[in-house]
């Protein structure tokens, strides 16, 4: 950095002055009565709104949230041990809110929008209240375009489209922050020239990060960064370390920006890792506050919790420009019981969910997607396509396989029939496997699909079913790229392709099996 | 239930029976006179909390302090108050029937707080700005104190009206440690 001249420094000194004027200044306060536990009990501010931000001693600030006869219940988002009892509380007049705007991609931010990346202060020019009531009928569409995930077993069989909410759940160590991640690094494909031309929007991210480890986020943010895929991404980041309150409002905040995108006509999608440590934060503050306990001591309106965040999700009718807001929220289960009480909640307002199993990941089938019972509801309109021509075979082998799987452990005597399919379902699940960040494109999702389900892997042995693909990949692009070319550009899968995409399907398993 | 769900019960129903015998005037006396004693000795506070000493003697206790000094109906009360078992909370609900007082007749108390001790001049000009700014008749506490360096602050309710030094130098600390971004 150049240095500062000493005259530099006063001339800014002497303009900031300027535009101070030194009147009288008219203020609320009120009187704190009882602090501790991060919530703080005041005395006073008669005039002040539920939700808005209180200024309390050494830079503290808080959030009013319960509104009583004779006094005023605030959450407190810095430490408790900095107030005491009889300190004056000032109001803001502002309801809590979070800044907006393009400035905050690329940033690790706190759910108030102070950065914690170290690259500075932020200008911020808008600031949006973090509480917006969700849209009305009026101004969606049915979800209508692919969010693609880059995940093959995701996009061929549970297909999220924009403006959707599915949810992905699971134990703990089954991989959902791994979707979640190579989601937002698929969408780089959107942010360039290429996808441009075939029509395709850009998607920018938000990824809410509640009450996880500080190292956890900073993997993150190292990995994106890797990928190029901070450049459009936001993190608010409410680490375990962060009190309750700020854990509280991080996903609102998130979807806040979220929001400015999607007015602003454009894609966003917003992941919120995870839901249920959220829930665990909203309990401990409102047991704090003394709301009644109710099921697992969670307050009454944890539905509400989590159905008033989710319901911001949509996509905009064309009148309103069309943008869209996907929420990815991520769940974890305790050994796998989805009938405990926030999950089954989030699974009643979501569009469907990604189950995730530990079995199937401890087997070596990652990600670990539980075909069998993960559902998409409104993606299947989303789909392109070419994909929903090819998906729909896949489900029905796979189910088949599955049917015949648990069969055939029993005895070994099948006839030949149920053999074929028992391989067939085998190379299957071996070709929805997939590493983590290595995002498949849709045309590729497409053409390996489609090579699935039209037994040209019933030759190849199971460990080689990788291997097949890649290496066909590479066959077909340098020697048919027409058939990539018109997936692409026509989203179809036309008859004249098919033929020309079975022709060299058969070359290549004639070359591979030499 | 909250102690001030409580004492505003009590301290409305009294005030209620001031207005019916058109007795507010002297009925508040009583109270200040009860509250002023409460506030200043603290053993009888002591003894009122105390839940070991019977309520007779409670009872006995504060007619004799105060049932020459006050009217009948004020006695009373201060009986039924112990027959309730809330003479804990007498204090407050003598506070707060001041405040429904203050309420009826057009009272505001504040708080001035200066930086040097003001001459009686001025504090009959801040006075009757604030009666006339409040329509309301000012009761006014002057406190000085040195760390505001200079001007004044004053308090009415929840409302501040700060013009201290002391502020003004907390804004500029906080403009200057906002917009340091070059």
């Amino acid at each position: 950095m150049a240095e500062i001249r000493p005259d530099e420094v006063s001339a800014i000194l002497r303009k900031q002055l300027a535009g101070f004027d030194n009147e009288v200044d008219i203020y609320e306060v009120g009187t704190v009565l009882q602090v501790g536990d991060g919530i703080a009990r005041v005395y006073g501010l008669s005039n002040v709104m539920a939700s808005e931000l209180v200024e309390f001693p050494n830079n503290v600030t808080g959030m009013v949230l319960n509104l009583e006869e004779d006094s005023v219940g605030c959450v407190l988002f810095g430490e408790s041990t900095l107030i005491k009892e009889g300190d004056t509380v000032k109001r803001t007049n502002r309801v809590a809110s979070f800044p907006v705007g393009d400035k905050l991609l690329g940033r690790v931010v706190n759910p108030l929008g102070e950065p914690v990346d170290g690259k500075g202060t932020i200008k911020f020019d808008k600031y949006m209240p973090i509480e917006r009531k969700a849209l009305g009928v009026i101004a969606r569409q049915p979800v209508k375009e692919p969010l693609q995930t880059g995940i093959t077993a995701i996009d061929a069989m549970i297909p999220i489209g924009r403006g959707q909410r599915e949810l992905i759940i699971g134990d703990r160590q089954t991989g959902k922050t791994a979707i979640a991640i190579d989601t937002i690094i698929n969408q780089k494909y959107t942010h360039t020239e290429e996808a441009k031309k075939y029509g395709i929007k850009p998607v920018y991210c938000v990824y809410v990060a509640i009450g996880q480890k500080n190292s956890t986020i900073a993997q993150v943010v190292a990995k994106l960064e890797e990928e190029g895929a901070m450049a459009y991404t936001t993190i608010v980041s409410a680490p375990a370390s962060s009190p309750a309150p700020l854990q509280y409002i991080a996903p609102y905040s998130g979807a806040t920006l979220g929001e400015h995108f999607r007015d602003t006509g454009r894609h966003s999608l917003l992941i919120y890792d995870d839901l249920s440590k959220q829930a665990v934060a909203y309990r401990e503050l409102s047991l704090l506050l003394r709301r009644p306990p109710g099921r697992e001591a969670y307050p009454g309106d944890v539905f509400y919790l989590h159905s008033r965040l989710l319901e911001r999700a949509s996509k905009l009718s064309e009148d309103l420009g069309g943008g869209s807001l996907t929420a990815l929220p991520i769940i974890e289960t305790q050994q796998g019981d989805v009938s405990a009480y926030i999950p089954t909640n989030v699974i009643s307002i979501t569009d469907g969910q990604i189950y995730l199993e530990p079995n199937l990941f401890n087997a070596g089938v990652r990600p670990a997607i539980n075909v069998g019972i993960s559902v998409s509801r409104v993606g299947g309109n989303a789909q392109i396509k070419a994909m929903k021509k090819v998906a729909g075979s896949l489900k029905i082998d796979l189910a088949q396989y599955r049917e015949l799987e648990a069969f055939a452990k029993f005895g070994s005597d099948l006839d030949k029939a149920t053999q074929r399919i028992l391989a067939k379902g085998a190379r299957l699940v071996e070709l929805l496997k997939q590493d983590q960040y290595s995002p498949i494109s849709v045309e590729k999702q497409v053409i390996s699909v489609f090579l699935g389900t039209n037994n040209y892997m019933d030759s190849i042995k199971l460990q080689d079913v990788k291997k097949f693909e890649k290496e066909f990949h590479e066959f077909a692009e340098l020697k048919y790229p027409a058939i990539y070319e018109s997936i692409i550009s026509t989203k179809e899968l036309k008859d004249d392709i098919v033929q020309l995409l079975k022709k060299a399907a058969d070359e290549f398993v004639e070359k591979f099996n030499k | 239930m909250s102690v001030f769900r409580i004492s505003y019960r009590y301290a409305n129903s009294f005030f209620q029976l001031a207005e019916e015998k058109k007795a507010l005037e002297k009925f508040a006396e009583d109270v200040e006179l009860i509250y002023n004693t409460l506030l200043q000795s603290k053993e009888l506070r002591a003894i009122l909390r105390n839940p070991v000493i019977k309520q007779k003697d409670k009872k006995n206790l504060l007619s004799k302090i105060f049932s020459s000094k006050l009217e009948n109906e004020t006695s009373k009360f201060l009986e039924f108050l112990v027959t309730k078992g809330r003479e804990d909370i007498i204090t407050e609900i003598m506070k707060e029937f001041l405040n429904l007082r203050d309420d009826k007749v057009g009272i505001v108390r504040t708080n001035i707080t200066s930086s040097v001790d003001l001459t009686d001049a001025v504090r009959k000009e801040i006075s009757s700005k604030l009666e006339k700014k409040t329509n309301k008749k000012v009761l006014a506490e002057f406190v000085a104190d040195k760390n505001l360096i200079g001007g004044f602050i004053v308090q009415i309710k929840d409302i501040v009206y700060d013009a201290s030094v002391k502020h003004q130098l907390e804004l500029l600390r906080k403009k200057f440690s906002e917009e340091i971004s070059i």
